[in-house]
């Protein structure tokens, strides 16, 4: 019979020992119910959420419909353009109002009292409104309930239903810079594709954001896919690349060694027509951004991560990726690819081509990810109440920490800077030994 | 051997071609499989989203053009294919089988099929039709596109793409 004590989080979820030089993570934070309800009231319905990029609905009355923290959602821009995020769920009983994935309408109807409503919120219509004692007072009272907070970064679209969370800026912090820089790649600016890659894996949220912030697992993980870059003439390596810690749980890789940048970075699989393109777009981010900003935006991969939903894929092309926690041992995941608004045929070709050929779980690359979170799924149970056992070891680039230099991508140290912040948040409980840094490395300079 | 004129091409022998497929799929013979292409061939899989858009203009599972057909198979060879080491062990059922005649003395062959794909505990099912553009060879059926559209809303829970579907 189950007592309610195994339903409590046994230990504290973070152990650090400044003597040892260990960094350990309890696996109790990728499989209790427990974490994952605390996890819900203390980030998901606390902070900001990426919902989706503005230009999934470019045009007035275009509407997405999207489950964020468990909440379906209607994101979608009104009559006027304005972007709103509705709760799809009829004021009236509840029911789902909008049945439809996607498309564009001015008015959501629900089909159970044929209630109506406007795009931006009023009500259009109710049935047979007269035996309502105060018609003014339920048409103000059953607008549709909006997410309490959203603001728009370089058109990404964040929401948060705490209607006192700090502005997003402040929220961002550095990682703003990063998404700018996306932005900055084309004059035309970026937009996002119809092809969303909708699928779900059997793992805890966490575990996907590590293995985006986990340069170590690059070469024996995607062991084939670098053979494939290596056959195709490009020298794959894991030298002099680092990881930030951006504050706020966001954290960035920044790579120079793990593929070319189509339209910046040429290499040989990408094809000689593209090599003149690139050449041309290389030089025109020249003049347009001067020397050193075109250095930044072109000749360096960057994953970003931006807590606690968003993955920004910087890489051989471009990649949003949000993640929606489901069940401690289940999350969806939703990918876009981002392009330039204005591209040349063929070199869009390739990029779409290039980017699902790594990214998504079709390609020769994420499914060795997705087998990974959920082999660490599984594999866990193994240690399940097993003690000083059921501990993850991310201790690597400890040292790093106490000198204060920069931790490698090929080291644990964004990991390490995401799960401080995810125990801040949670108030999992901290247990340190030892003399623990004042400070640890935050941001990144750009000289 | 003459080649044979596709106008010709009966919806058994297309049936044949399709279930020989599957046999060499189910049992893992990617060298055989690819001896199933034509040079020059693609492998495709839209999105769940998909409505018409050509994969050069769209995101996609797969998008594969005749280099990408080939790295794929070196990969699902290697023991390093993680995803697929060991092996998913896939049973396939295809029905429905079409016939058009397509453009440049091709074939246009739709069928349903239901690919179940056993791992780690769980069984996942894939669901939706091909629609492929066989063209005819000196050594029988070839496909120039190999199409694969799924029905589903979205990837179920543990379903993945790693295997050729």
């Amino acid at each position: 019979m189950p007592d309610e004590a195994s339903e409590r989080v046994a230990g504290p979820m973070l152990v650090e020992d400044w003597d040892r030089l260990t960094f350990r993570v309890n696996r109790e934070a990728y499989r209790s119910p427990e974490v994952f309800t605390r996890e819900r009231v203390d980030i998901w319905l606390r902070t900001w959420l990426y919902l989706g990029h503005e230009t999934e609905i470019p045009d007035a009355n275009d509407f997405k419909v999207r489950t964020i923290a468990g909440r379906p959602l209607i994101f979608c821009r009104d009559s006027e353009g304005e972007v709103h995020a509705w709760l799809n769920s009829c004021p009236h009983r509840g029911t789902v109002l909008c049945r439809e994935t996607e498309g564009s309408q001015r008015r959501f109807q629900c089909f159970y009292h044929a209630w109506t409503f406007n795009n931006d919120g009023t009500v259009a219509a109710i049935p047979d409104d007269e035996a309502y004692a105060d018609l003014d007072a339920l048409r103000k009272n059953m607008m549709l309930r909006s997410v309490p907070r959203l603001e728009i970064h370089e058109g990404y679209v964040f929401i948060s239903f705490n209607p006192d969370v700090p502005p997003l800026l402040e929220h961002l912090g550095e990682a703003a810079e990063y998404m700018t820089m996306i932005e900055e790649q084309h004059a035309s600016g970026v937009t996002t594709l119809p092809g969303v890659q909708l699928y779900s894996v059997r793992g805890n949220w966490k575990l996907a954001v590590e293995n985006a912030m986990d340069g170590y697992h690059f070469s024996p993980t995607h062991n084939t896919f670098v053979g494939y870059l290596r056959e195709n003439g490009f020298a794959v390596t894991d030298d002099n690349q680092y990881a930030y810690n951006l504050g706020n749980g966001h954290s960035l890789l920044v790579l120079t060694g793990h593929g070319g940048r189509i339209s910046m970075i040429w290499e040989p699989r990408f094809g000689e027509a593209e090599k003149q393109r690139t050449e041309e777009h290389r030089a025109e981010m020249v003049e347009r951004l001067g020397e050193k900003r075109a250095h930044y935006v072109a000749d360096e991969s960057h994953i970003l991560f931006v807590f606690p939903n968003l993955l920004l894929f910087d890489i051989e092309g471009l990649s949003i990726r949000q993640i929606e926690p489901v069940a401690p041992g289940h999350t969806d995941v939703r990918a876009w690819q981002l392009v330039p608004r204005e591209e040349d045929p063929e070199s869009r070709a390739l990029r779409m081509k290039t980017v699902v050929s790594f990214v998504g779980p079709g390609g020769l690359a994420t499914p060795d990810d997705i087998e990974a979170y959920e082999a660490v799924q599984r594999g866990i149970e193994a240690t399940r109440g097993a003690g000083e056992l059921d501990f993850s070891d991310m201790s690597r680039g400890l040292a790093d920490e106490v000198k204060g230099t920069q931790g490698r991508s090929i080291d644990e140290g964004a990991m390490r800077g995401f799960w401080r912040h995810w125990e801040q948040v949670l108030g999992a409980g901290l247990e340190v030994t030892g003399d623990r840094p004042a400070s640890f490395l935050e941001g990144r300079e750009m000289p | 051997m003459t080649q044979t004129d596709i106008r010709t091409v009966t919806r058994s022998e297309v049936e044949d071609f399709l279930y020989a497929e599957a046999e060499i799929l189910d049992s893992w013979n990617y060298d055989g499989w690819l001896a199933l292409f034509e040079e020059g061939a693609r492998y495709e899989i839209p999105t769940t989203d998909y409505r018409g858009w050509s994969l050069h203009t769209g995101g996609s599972f797969v998008d594969d053009d005749y280099d990408l057909i080939q790295a794929r198979v070196k990969r699902l060879k290697s023991r390093k294919a993680h995803a697929e080491n060991p092996h998913s062990r896939t049973h396939r059922m295809i029905s429905n089988v079409r016939l058009a005649p397509g453009e440049d003395d091709t074939l246009v062959v739709k069928a349903n099929f239901i690919v179940s794909r056993a791992r780690d505990g769980h069984f996942d099912s894939y669901m939706g039709r091909y629609e492929h553009v066989l063209v005819s060879g000196s050594d029988g059926l070839k496909f120039r596109l190999r199409r694969t559209l799924l029905v589903h809303e979205a990837l179920q829970l543990g379903a993945r793409l790693s295997f050729i579907l």
